[in-house]
């Protein structure tokens, strides 16, 4: 019973023999690059790149809610895109702007 | 002039109200994407020092399976296709900034600094 019900997950549509299921489980990647340059110095943090990564973030969670089906991995991996791109972004403006003036690099 | 001025505004008409128009999250989707493509083609003038190894060869993996995803899903999406090839463009070519920068594409013994 086990086997078939495992078996109606592997040949789902949307399962792990297709594209819909790898592509999203795949987009763990970017928000665990993400926690793993949590330890990089801030100056490494490129402003473009994480503006990106938080407005993608919550464009899709928001998104993937209206779609049909609801798409919870979507959601919790564009969740977990915008909250690892809005603290790199706070680690880098904190450096930037609110420690020690000295050349504060004021780039975009 | 008047004719040209209809089409265009019959054009504009069937974009607003296609299936994966402005109106749709077909749209909206993707076109948060092309943040990441912008972002790459902005950070390809900074010093490779700064580039995220990590970030960089996951939106490489990401951007490749993603352009699979756009053809596969119904409807097809060619924005986000667009989209992700042209940020697998940028990010290879930032990765392969960063592995020079890094050593990695040498001749020699590579001296493997992180």
């Amino acid at each position: 019973m086990a086997a078939s019900k495992l078996q109606a997950l592997w040949n789902h549509p949307a399962g792990p023999k297709t594209i819909h299921f790898w592509a999203p489980t795949f987009k763990w990647g970017i928000s665990i690059a993400n926690i793993a340059d949590f330890s990089k110095p801030p100056e490494k943090i490129s402003y473009p790149q994480q503006v990106a990564v938080t407005c993608t973030g919550l464009i899709w969670s928001r998104y993937s809610l209206v779609i049909t089906p609801k798409n919870w991995n979507l959601f919790s991996v564009n969740v977990a895109m915008a909250g690892t791109g809005i603290y790199q972004l706070t680690r880098k403006i904190r450096q930037d702007y609110f420690s020690e003036v000295q050349e504060a690099p004021v780039e975009g | 002039m008047y004719l040209a001025g209809k089409v265009a505004m019959s054009a504009f008409r069937a974009f607003w109200n296609s299936p994966v128009g402005p109106k749709t999250t077909h749209f909206w989707g993707p076109v948060a994407n092309w943040g990441f493509v912008v972002a790459g083609l902005v950070d390809m003038n900074k010093p490779p020092e700064m580039i995220s190894g990590n970030m960089t060869a996951a939106m490489c993996v990401y951007s490749g399976l993603f352009m699979r995803f756009a053809w596969m899903v119904k409807p097809r999406n060619y924005l986000l296709l667009a989209c992700h090839a042209s940020n697998e463009s940028v990010q290879l070519y930032q990765l392969s900034r960063w592995a020079r920068a890094q050593g990695f594409l040498d001749k020699k013994e590579p001296e493997v600094q992180q």
